[in-house]
């Protein structure tokens, strides 16, 4: 009896965990390679959904596209394909773009200014988008249309995951091992590894790093925004300010992988989730971040420099 | 400036004060003690003296947390649990200190007590705020920069968390506490000289937002004198010295770990004494005023005003917690009631937010080391931006040779 | 560089002497247009709306400006505000759900001399603290949502609310799941806010003592979207019923998520629940059968209601009525219904005197008026009297009363 009710806790961590290792992947690379923590990821996120939103509902809608043509989209599975690429495209491209714009005009000024100043613009675009949403598009929640079939299926006595959970997963887990070679095997991840060891010698040995910079501020904000519309089709909603809890918690998840760290922030997102999910399960829904964060804690005396973190060398 | 930005000696203020600067103080000291009589006295002005109140609170934490991002360099995101701390300190005891004084039966001195239970809460909750810092700083100190951020901001989390979850039954959770008393000591007493000038519709009352005004600004001056003396002390000049290179300080004798917890401890305190005032000029505290917003905010007025400066970090707090509300108060006030249209109004103070975000952007382009940058802090090495600081003495090069920076990223 | 520091210095005096002229100024300013405008006019007043516009619960407290200027607007057409020669206004004061906020806004109202009352706040952690301003000020506060026992509790005159307190709502509806729904083992869940947890704290215990089993509690946030392995745990103990105390974001999201994850019972919460917004984030299919009760009559049954449903519907066309918008209609017209009759005892241009305020005051409490939300009167405490609860369904996609 508690074992089907722990197997279906860990469904819900590893698909939560999906979520936030994507969101974690963008902190990690940004501050991989600019050593800021970029608040303003978690408005990625929501933007993500947003646009996610308006892009679905705008495809599914007989006036725009025809009846003809929501029939194709949403009845077959190459038209539900077809559907869901296109949405993950238009928002990942579109965030991408939103993110590369925000490096480009807050933070490019201050690349050489004192460390925590990038901080405080990042908070400041934080509060800017969360504003924007909340005034221009709408301040009420948003369901998320189910256009995707949700079916539940049975793994283990009463234990069973849903489509959409393997969805997220499948997807969440091609989407780590494509950025994961891309970053160790291409030119260009080579050059983001190169830089987030040391900008100025990378930029010596003819790296770009205004590329690199803009390449980093472009992956991560398009995960986020694909997490942003996994999290609509999960939960069901969004919300002008569903970037925050997330945001901190994936933080958190990729302080415990080890900041800077890809593989890191993939870990610390399922660990994180996986943790969650148990601790609301099996002690008190309440307690969660609780849990959560005293993890965290113990993690970094333990491991200082977090779970894949190198050991920390003191500056000399 | 190439020059001094390589001498690594601090800088020892100098002693005198110029003419200006003392007109300066004198001006300052004048307007802060009677513009807000002058506020009060007019009925329409008087709750900017609440507001600023609210930014006397806020200028207060700013002061403290000054100390921990400021002097010694670390970056704090949950400075908030202490403010908590102090705020539920301030009720939670306050309540049974006042409990244990009704069994005096002189009248006189017991009303005396109990009124200024408040006074008696400071020290108390200042020590529990210090101790809390000591606690959690313990065992995370040893974290480099960033890690100790999140954890300070999860040791945050948990203090509302906890707070919110009714915690070993102190806190009576997400219902909220009143605070003790309601009427703090001496106030009736100033409320009995009312100054009133009806020819200009000046009528000053003694309000309860003008004494804890007034308990702040104290408080205020308390912290700067204190601050300014752990500056220029000892431990100030190992805070300096740990900051710019722990390695080479303790090399010379610094020990790290406990000048450290020497600074959040006494960070942690002022954010206590912050806690108490808040709770009882609120009257009522619940765990929605404990958010890791707030712990951003104050993060953003030490940056904003300049890290390690104290007329900086004032200023700071005073931008950050000042603006949305004079936003708002000049926007619905009813000073324009004739001049703009009531919907535009409630749509300016909408927009209030997003011009706030928009204008945190823009003053960090402008000015990155904050409005008021500390003097000492930009003429030393820092460790951790060694890179920032060979940067700018390549541009600096840059500028000397006439060539654009941007052609040495390829 | 000490010539160019004394300049900054100076500049900064500049500017700090400046604002002080401003103010100063504007104050003597103040008192003229004051002394001038006891014309021969309707005397313009204004009433104090706060609720969370920015930060916070913005979608309830928009509804609650909603609902307080159609109020108003209302008011203004009537014979009696012309009869009076009275015309009212209102200013919004976004308070964020934040208490110190929620604080500086009651003291910018009790600031405003052309203020009558206030219809606010939401958030009962902001209520109780604002409240006490408004008493010095001497100012009356209709809260249309703040269900916190201890607001009235403080024993202030100028405070009152339209709503029940939770120790009405939770018990009734216990004794509707354990009477006329035969439910016998619930799970509670509860959002964290005082709202939520006063009502899952009085559900649980009328459900026990009539009975019914309890079978978790449970706490979750207000901003929580994840309810995944809440629903898991609900799951492995097989309840008939899941309530919920805390208002329809999450709450939907926690319905959805209940149906999604297996447990096809329904779930049942209060007033917050009590909102067609709950439907549409929950998903029609999700949320048919799930109960929610309110206070007062069902609005189809009350003749004021099909009105407020209709003209609501044509001044807000894009909108849909929140949870506490005929509320905050209820407690509006309340406040505005004492200043006419304050008015009527002190003159209409001094209603916004000592006075005046007291007579405002003395007025809500002698409240006698079938409002929206049913028959309002207030108790010695200032909770209203009105404490018929309506247990309603999701049938259709819409909310409809309950029928056996």
């Amino acid at each position: 009896m508690a074992l089907d009710t722990l197997m279906q806790q860990m469904v819900n961590g590893i698909t939560l965990g999906g979520m936030y290792a994507l969101i974690a992947l963008g902190y990690t690379l940004v501050y991989g390679i600019m050593l800021m923590i970029n608040f303003a990821h978690s408005e990625m996120f929501m933007a993500g959904a947003y646009v996610g939103l308006f892009t679905l509902t705008g495809l599914t809608n007989p006036k725009l596209v025809g009846s003809g043509t929501v029939a194709f989209l949403t009845k077959n599975g190459i038209g539900l394909v077809l559907l869901f690429t296109i949405v993950f495209l238009i928002a990942g491209v579109a965030i991408g773009l939103l993110g590369v714009i925000i490096e480009r005009t807050a933070y490019r000024p201050l690349r050489n200014a004192p460390r925590l100043a990038p901080l405080i613009s990042a908070i400041g675009v934080s509060i800017f988008l969360q504003n924007a949403v909340l005034l221009w598009v709408d301040s009420k929640a948003l369901p998320f249309p189910q256009v995707f079939p949700i079916v539940n299926i049975k793994i283990f006595g009463n234990a069973s995951i849903s489509t959409l959970q393997i969805f997220i997963l499948v997807s969440v887990v091609l989407i780590l091992i494509v950025l994961d070679t891309f970053v160790s095997k291409t030119r260009i991840g080579k050059a983001m590894r190169a830089t987030s060891q040391d900008r100025d010698a990378a930029g010596l040995m003819g790296v770009n790093i205004n590329t690199v910079i803009a390449l980093a501020f472009f992956i991560g904000p398009a995960l986020g925004a694909v997490a942003g519309i996994f999290n609509g089709m999960y939960y069901g909603t969004v919300n002008w300010n569903m970037g925050f809890l997330p945001g901190i918690k994936s933080f958190t998840a990729a302080v415990i992988g080890g900041i800077g760290n890809l593989r890191g922030a993939m870990l610390g997102g399922f660990v994180l989730g996986i943790i969650e999910s148990l601790a609301a399960g099996f002690l008190a829904t309440g307690y969660k971040d609780v849990v959560a964060f005293v993890i965290l804690i113990l993690v970094l005396i333990f491991r200082p420099g977090g779970l894949l973190g190198e050991s920390v060398v003191e500056k000399v | 400036m190439a020059g001094s930005k390589m001498d690594i000696r601090t800088n020892v203020q100098s002693k005198g004060w110029s003419r200006g600067k003392i007109a300066f103080a004198i001006f300052l000291g004048v307007l802060v003690v009677f513009a807000p009589v002058l506020l009060q006295g007019f009925q329409t002005m008087s709750f900017f003296v609440r507001v600023l109140g609210i930014i006397g609170i806020y200028v207060l934490l700013a002061l403290g947390l000054n100390i921990v991002v400021g002097y010694a360099g670390l970056l704090d995101l949950g400075y908030v649990a202490f403010y908590a701390m102090g705020a539920y300190a301030a009720v939670i005891l306050g309540e049974k200190f006042v409990t244990a004084v009704q069994m005096i039966s002189n009248v006189g001195l017991r009303d005396f007590l109990v009124s200024s239970q408040f006074i008696v809460m400071l020290p108390v909750a200042a020590i529990i705020a210090a101790l809390t810092g000591l606690a959690l700083g313990t065992p995370v100190l040893r974290l480099r920069g960033d890690y100790l951020a999140i954890v300070t901001l999860g040791f945050g989390e948990i203090i509302r968390i906890l707070a919110t979850n009714d915690f070993l039954g102190l806190t009576k959770g997400a219902y909220g506490m009143m605070a003790p008393v309601a009427q703090p000591l001496g106030l009736s007493q100033l409320q009995l000289l009312p100054v009133a000038i009806p020819a200009i519709g000046f009528n000053f009352i003694f309000s309860v937002n003008l004494y804890w005004y007034y308990i702040v600004v104290l408080l205020i001056v308390l912290a700067v004198f204190v601050v300014r003396r752990l500056d220029n002390s000892r431990l100030g000049r190992a805070w300096v010295a740990m900051r710019e290179d722990e390695v080479a300080a303790s090399s010379v004798g610094v020990n790290i770990m406990t000048s450290k917890l020497w600074a959040f401890a006494l960070g942690a305190l002022w954010g206590g004494l912050a806690g108490v005032v808040f709770a009882n000029a609120q009257g009522f505290v619940s765990p929605e005023s404990f958010t890791f917003m707030e712990s951003v905010f104050i993060v953003t007025m030490v940056v904003l005003g300049g890290m390690g400066s104290i007329p900086g970090v004032i200023v700071g707090a005073a931008l950050i917690a000042g603006i949305p509300e004079m936003i708002r108060g000049v926007a619905q006030s009813p000073l324009l009631a004739g001049v703009i249209d009531p919907t535009l109004a409630s749509a300016i103070s909408g927009y209030r937010y997003l011009v706030f975000g928009l204008l945190m952007v823009i003053m960090m382009a402008v000015r990155p080391q904050g409005m008021i940058p500390s003097t000492r802090r930009a003429q030393e090495l820092h460790p951790e931006d060694e890179k920032v600081l060979e940067e700018e003495d390549q541009s600096l090069w840059d500028l000397k040779h006439g060539a654009d920076r941007s052609e040495h990223d390829l | 560089m000490s010539m160019g520091k004394f300049k900054k210095y100076l500049s900064v005096v500049a500017v700090l002497a400046a604002v002080a002229l401003v103010v100063t100024g504007c104050g003597a300013s103040t008192t003229t247009t004051t002394g001038g405008g006891t014309s021969t006019g309707p005397v313009s007043v204004t009433i104090g709306i706060g609720a969370p516009i920015t930060q916070g619960a913005t979608a309830l407290g928009l509804g609650m400006e909603r609902g307080a200027k159609l109020a108003i607007t209302d008011m203004n057409a009537s014979a009696e505000a012309k009869a009076a020669g009275i015309t009212f206004t209102s200013t919004t004061g976004d308070d964020q759900g934040d208490p110190k906020t929620g604080v500086n806004v009651a003291n910018q109202f009790a600031s405003n001399p052309n203020l009558v009352g206030v219809m606010g706040h939401l958030n009962s952690g902001v209520s109780i603290p604002a409240s006490a301003v408004y008493s010095r000020a001497n100012i009356v506060m209709i809260s249309p949502a703040s269900t916190n026992p201890a607001l009235t509790l403080q024993g202030l005159k100028n405070v009152f609310r339209v709503c029940t307190i939770d120790s009405v709502q939770g018990p009734a509806a216990a004794d509707r799941a354990t009477g006329d729904l035969g439910k016998k083992a619930v799970f509670i869940v509860d959002d964290s806010t005082p709202y939520g947890t006063g009502l899952a704290d009085e559900f649980g215990k009328e459900f026990t003592a009539k009975g019914g089993k309890v079978l978790g509690r449970e706490k979750t946030g207000d901003k929580d979207t994840d309810f995944k392995a809440l629903v898991t745990k609900i799951k492995a103990t097989n309840p008939d019923l899941v309530y919920y105390g805390g208002v329809y974001n999450a709450g939907a999201l926690l319905s959805k998520q209940l149906k999604d994850g297996g447990v096809k019972v329904p779930m049942m919460g209060g007033d917050g629940l009590y909102d067609g917004q709950y439907i549409k984030l929950a998903g029609a299919a999700n949320a048919e059968g799930d109960f929610a009760t309110s206070v007062g009559l069902p609005l189809a049954q009350l003749p004021a209601g099909e009105k407020f449903t209709t003209e609501f519907k044509a001044a807000y066309p894009n909108d849909e009525i929140a949870a506490y918008d005929a509320y905050s209609y209820d407690a509006a017209t309340v406040i505005m219904k004492a200043v006419l009759v304050a008015a009527g005892k002190v003159t209409a241009a001094k209603v916004t005197s000592p006075e005046g305020r007291a007579a405002i005051i003395s007025a809500v409490a002698a409240t006698n008026y079938t409002g929206i939300t049913g028959a309002i009167a207030f108790d010695a405490k200032g909770d209203t009297t009105n404490k018929a609860i309506t247990l309603y369904v999701v049938k259709g996609g819409v909310w409809i009363p309950f029928v056996k």
